[in-house]
């Protein structure tokens, strides 16, 4: 299987997944932020603007499901996914540390973009929301991706 | 992680950075969006590409609320079961109270209604209880007895209440007679291998006295018991002894685990009470194996 099908595939897969345990099966923040992790691994390897593309519809389908504060979750995923795309440029690395650190810090970055864009009315104070269950689902996040990257060598395509 | 294109191929996309503007500028404006935009993308989003999980939701919350449903169906039924048996438990105890009060009609106020209350105590599975005591004007010995018949005697007398034996205490005797009068004997309880095996025999008997089966078995007067208490009825021939003795098992006419509410006969009954066990009273022969099956 070719590099970009295998990543088609997972990012596919990823998104299935991300669905069917937030939204069918609705266990909330209990379940990882695999959508991100499918976007900040998509965002090095198809283009900038094809990532952000991409960032945009992963944030229209999470928005599709938000009521209040629609547009937030677009705006930080496609920031993000652009920011990913971009920092191919600055970082080459295909290391598992690489791998961690880099979904720890995107997923975390999208959180606050998220935050901010909320609006005043809606968030959470920002220790609480951001430095607090923003680390935690960070990390969370990362922990996946070190298992995927161990298990099924997902981020080592070379 | 390395770019699936080389940096040539990366650089021969000049639209890229477009439409990561576009992209960008996009998503700004969908915060902006007015209510009834941002609507239409959600039902969009909603009716096609998340659809099947929010379907996924939709049954998982529709079993959720199912099992919740049968569990409460459940307990309903449960209490339903519950006042069904305490109310089916309340019917017999009803018709059973009627049943003495019209025994308790003919008999008179020589019968002392008494409710009985069993032990439960190891050793004391043939004993019992009844709240009519000495006030009462009850005696040792005093007969205690059912709409059916004969339950047991009082061995024991205090003031306000008295303790007696039922007929399944190896202790028992009665002396009987077929209703007739045509055959004399000794009525006494045989164990069985279980509680539920006692049973009544007629000992005793002329061996050249024709005793047919289902023929009713009273109490002779001889002894403690009044004459005419009904015992139970002929089921078959137990035992013969030479040529001059038969003995035969008895289809009880009470079952004492059963006796909730009897009455107990004070001295001055003295006479044949056989006639306070009226045709209604004491039923006949196929009546009686199907309700109480041998003892």
């Amino acid at each position: 299987m070719s590099a970009p099908v295998k990543l088609y595939s997972w990012v596919a897969l990823l998104l299935v997944l991300h669905l069917l345990l937030h939204v069918g099966f609705a266990y909330g923040t209990g379940a990882p932020d695999l959508l991100t992790l499918a976007l900040l691994l998509a965002a090095r390897e198809v283009g900038l603007g094809r990532a952000a593309v991409l960032g945009l519809f992963f944030g229209l389908l999470e928005d599709a499901l938000s009521v209040l504060a629609f547009g937030a979750n677009s705006i930080a995923m496609t920031l993000v996914a652009v920011g990913g795309a971009l920092s191919r440029d600055f970082f080459v690395g295909d290391s598992r540390i690489f791998l961690v650190s880099y979904v720890f810090a995107g997923k975390w970055i999208r959180d606050l973009i998220h935050w901010i864009a909320m609006g005043e009315g809606l968030r959470q104070p920002f220790w609480e929301q951001v430095l607090v269950q923003g680390a935690l689902q960070s990390l969370y996040v990362a922990a996946i991706a070190l298992v995927l990257s161990v298990v099924v060598g997902l981020g080592n395509e070379s | 992680m390395v770019p699936f294109g080389t940096e040539s191929e990366r650089d021969a996309r000049p639209g890229e950075l477009m439409v990561a503007i576009v992209a960008i500028v996009l998503a700004l404006a969908t915060a902006s969006l007015p209510e009834s935009g941002q609507q239409r993308i959600s039902s969009a989003l909603q009716s096609v590409v998340l659809r099947p999980f929010i379907a996924t939701q939709e049954r998982l919350e529709e079993a959720r609320i199912g099992a919740a449903q049968a569990d409460s169906l459940m307990a309903l039924v449960d209490s339903l079961s519950g006042v069904y048996s305490t109310h089916s438990a309340l019917l017999n105890e009803n018709r059973t109270l009627r049943t003495l009060l019209e025994l308790a009609d003919r008999a008179g106020p020589s019968y002392k209604p008494a409710t009985v209350l069993r032990p439960g105590t190891p050793g004391s599975e043939s004993m019992f209880l009844v709240d009519v005591g000495e006030d009462d004007g009850i005696r040792r010995g005093s007969s205690v007895v059912s709409p059916r018949g004969l339950v047991g005697v009082i061995r024991e007398v205090r003031p306000q209440n008295a303790v007696g034996m039922d007929w399944t205490h190896p202790d028992f005797r009665a002396s009987a007679m077929l209703a007739d009068g045509s055959a004399y004997g000794l009525v006494e309880n045989r164990r069985g291998r279980f509680r539920e095996d006692d049973r009544l025999l007629l000992n005793g008997v002329a061996y050249n006295q024709e005793v047919a089966p289902g023929a009713l078995v009273v109490t002779s007067g001889l002894g403690v018991y009044p004459r005419g208490i009904p015992l139970g009825r002929i089921d078959e021939v137990n035992d013969e002894e030479g040529s001059w003795r038969r003995s035969y098992w008895l289809v009880p006419m009470v079952e004492p685990g059963s006796a909730t509410h009897v009455l107990v006969l004070t001295p001055e009954v003295v006479d044949d009470v056989f006639e306070v066990w009226s045709q209604d009273s004491v039923p006949p022969t196929d009546s009686v194996e199907a309700d109480d099956g041998p003892g």
